[in-house]
């Protein structure tokens, strides 16, 4: 039902191989993530589910789904009671349901890993990863690790920051 | 008395055909008035949904439904059910479930990752009421 990992593809996102630290061009001030589904509703999902901003960065969250509602809603304990799988200096937040056609922005400025996931497609595996700066920033917080909090198919839909790091941009493959 | 019995299962079961033509009768046209509720003035979802049209539920039968599904003509197209997968394999069933309309024409089960109002993996079944029904739900 939902697809691995060997599933996404490499899109976009220049690498700049190194002796040193994969680096990658990274993305800002403005990116957009589409939030897209299957005409009849079997897959949902967020497009790119992986990508790698700048600080500072404003990230727009676009509903491209004419069929359902979709939100964008960080992992953390002021929201819903979840388990802060965020930077704990970054403000959490929650688009509400956005309708076809709706958006929701957000300027993400506290480096380190987000994860984020869609209200009601977080057991469908709808999530998805935002690294912001680099992991050499002063003040970096990774990605949280595995949780009960979690269903396994979300578990399952974080790319890798490793991934993310070396391509930038992530796309799952789509079912379109 | 056995006569009487039969003549009163009888009227019983006139009595009960009758309502049941009466009230599909009422469904035929949205909106089909109360119990049923528009989906989209409860829950965050499109007024008209490409496939599934404008959907009206009876909160009462949630989350298997019947959900009534309408055309942009205000024709009753389809009856739909969604009936949770987790549901179902824990042991659920989902008997005598009622129908909009008892002309069938055909009939379309898939899967759905969930939307509000089901938000868990959950299959669709669409009994479509006339030939033209699915088209009219397409967009």
């Amino acid at each position: 039902m939902t697809p691995g990992r060997r599933e996404f593809l490499m899109v976009g996102g220049g690498v700049i191989a190194t002796l040193g630290f994969p680096r990658v061009t990274l993305a800002g001030p403005g990116e957009t993530i589409e939030m897209k589904g299957t005409a009849r509703g079997e897959h949902v999902w967020f497009a790119p589910v992986g990508l790698a901003v700048a600080p500072g960065t404003t990230v727009r969250f676009v509903n491209r789904d004419p069929g359902n509602s979709h939100t964008a809603t960080a992992y953390h304990p002021d929201i819903f009671d979840r388990q802060r799988r965020i930077p704990e200096q970054a403000v959490a937040w929650d688009s509400d349901f956005l309708l076809p056609g709706e958006s929701f922005e957000v300027t993400l400025t506290v480096s380190g890993v987000y994860d984020y996931y869609c209200l009601p497609h977080e057991m469908a595996g709808m999530v998805g990863r935002i690294l912001v700066g680099q992991p050499t920033d002063q003040g970096w917080e990774g990605a949280a690790g595995d949780s009960d909090d979690l269903e396994p198919e979300a578990l399952a839909g974080f790319p890798r920051v490793d991934d993310i790091i070396a391509r930038g941009r992530i796309l799952r493959e789509e079912y379109e | 008395m056995k006569s009487a019995l039969t003549l009163a299962a009888i009227a019983l079961t006139l009595s009960t055909g009758n309502a049941l033509a009466h009230d599909e009768d009422v469904l035929q046209m949205s909106p089909p008035g109360a119990p049923y509720i528009q989906v989209s003035d409860a829950l965050p979802l499109p007024e008209f949904i490409p496939g599934l049209g404008t959907l009206f539920v009876d909160p009462d039968t949630l989350p298997a439904g019947p959900f009534l599904a309408y055309g942009h003509d205000g024709n009753l197209s389809a009856t739909v059910y969604m009936t949770p997968l987790e549901d179902l394999q824990s042991g659920t069933s989902y008997d005598g479930l009622a129908v909009g309309n008892h002309t069938v024409s055909s009939v379309d089960i898939y899967f759905n990752a969930g939307h509000p109002g089901v938000d868990r993996p959950h299959a669709h079944v669409v009994l479509f009421h006339d030939e033209d029904a699915k088209s009219r739900l397409a967009e």
